[in-house]
């Protein structure tokens, strides 16, 4: 039956959360780079309740929340509903049990296909709700500003597989901003070329290109990604003279007029300078 | 909040690792009958639920409920995920939540 429906990975990570990267579309840009860049700002993750639970928080109940060293305010559960209470016309209130957890939400309801949307959502319905996390006399909950019911059921499986993965990209960003590595554009690009999708259930995922306009409209193609990889390696980083043109041409195993295509390309970008002369480039430093 | 009482995501092989506790899985159904149903794990192994199943049951259905044999779930609850489901996908989730990733679950 599986083959039938193959799970696709390509569209399962372009859609549901929304990668720090998103949220920070001028990071190539930014001339004073710092490690805590981009970990501090928002968007909507895909975490579990377990997670939830687990977040610290700073101070006090208006401080934010952390998961991962980074802070999260709104985010993206799928689980089942229960305890539903139509407190007032606006005012629904439930729980939402994900398998990991159980959570409290509040849903205010202010347009009539809000209400509707509601109404048709009863206690043991599977639903994707995003929200504001906050806690509120001490216990944490959700504030809901979309819930809706899951159609396909794919959508279960890829919503935990889509945590595991922003955990990893998380932990891998802190490690290596942490070891104040340089390869984090590497990452990022990576995101932020894939590809819009319209999944089978028929909503279309956000495309990272539209967070991106800064850098680039399309975003780094490939090619000058190797390229400024290549330079942004420690090792060449520390070198003064900055690195040959023909070095990247035989290291990358590629034409030198398509280096300099590249080069070109990442030097309007700001990306990349050149060094002592035209022939020798240095990629911007910045974390 | 309440992280208490979790339920476990399993797949046929990963059932006996937790006898007597909450867990969570998704079966292909080969057999529906009234107080129970026969069908297979996602690691393609034969699980017997029982419970009162959905009537009539979808082609997959996951089910959440106590392990009571390492081959049998007692369900509390039912839900019917369709007619198509990518069993394979469910299953590197089973594996992940249950190894590397056990911590963002359980």
């Amino acid at each position: 039956m599986s083959s039938n429906n193959p799970f696709d990975a390509t569209s399962a990570f372009s859609g549901g959360g929304f990668m720090p990267s998103q949220r920070q579309p001028s990071r190539f840009a930014d001339s004073t780079p710092s490690p805590s860049k981009g970990r501090d700002s928002q968007g909507l993750i895909p975490v579990t309740v377990k997670q939830i639970s687990e977040a610290s928080q700073s101070g006090d109940e208006k401080s934010n929340f952390t998961i991962n060293g980074v802070d999260v305010t709104n985010v993206t559960v799928v689980g089942m509903l229960f305890d539903k209470k139509v407190r007032s016309f606006n005012d629904i209130r439930f729980h939402l049990d994900d398998g990991t957890g159980r959570i409290e939400c509040i849903r205010w309801v202010t347009e009539n296909s809000e209400t509707r949307q509601m109404d048709e959502i009863d206690d043991g319905t599977y639903v994707r709700l995003n929200g504001h996390l906050q806690s509120f006399q001490g216990k944490r909950q959700l504030v809901a500003f979309s819930v809706r019911p899951v159609t396909n059921f794919d959508e279960v499986t890829f919503h935990y597989i889509d945590c595991i993965y922003l955990h990893l990209y998380n932990a891998k960003l802190l490690t290596q901003c942490q070891g104040g590595a340089l390869t984090q554009p590497q990452l990022i690009e990576s995101l932020s070329n894939t590809p819009v999708h319209t999944t089978s259930n028929g909503y279309q995922t956000p495309s990272f290109n539209n967070f991106t306009v800064d850098v680039s409209p399309d975003g780094l193609k490939g090619f000058d990604k190797l390229v400024l990889n290549y330079l942004q390696q420690p090792s060449n980083i520390e070198r003064e003279m900055g690195v040959h043109l023909k070095e990247i041409s035989q290291q990358l195993k590629s034409p030198i007029e398509k280096i300099k295509d590249a080069i070109e390309f990442l030097e309007k970008e700001g990306l990349v300078y050149s060094s002592i002369d035209d022939y020798h480039y240095k990629a911007v430093e910045g974390c | 909040m309440d992280t208490s009482n979790p339920a476990a995501f399993v797949n046929g092989g990963l059932l006996r690792m937790h006898l007597g506790r909450k867990v969570r899985a998704v079966i292909q159904v080969i057999r529906s009958d009234v107080g129970s149903v026969i069908g297979k794990s996602t690691d393609d192994s034969q699980i017997i639920v029982k419970g009162s199943p959905p009537i009539p049951p979808t082609n997959y259905v996951e089910v959440i409920g106590v392990a009571e044999t390492d081959n049998s779930i007692r369900a509390e609850i039912w839900t019917n995920f369709g007619d198509t489901f990518d069993m394979s996908s469910y299953d590197q989730l089973c594996q992940l939540a249950n190894g590397e990733f056990k911590h963002l679950f359980l």
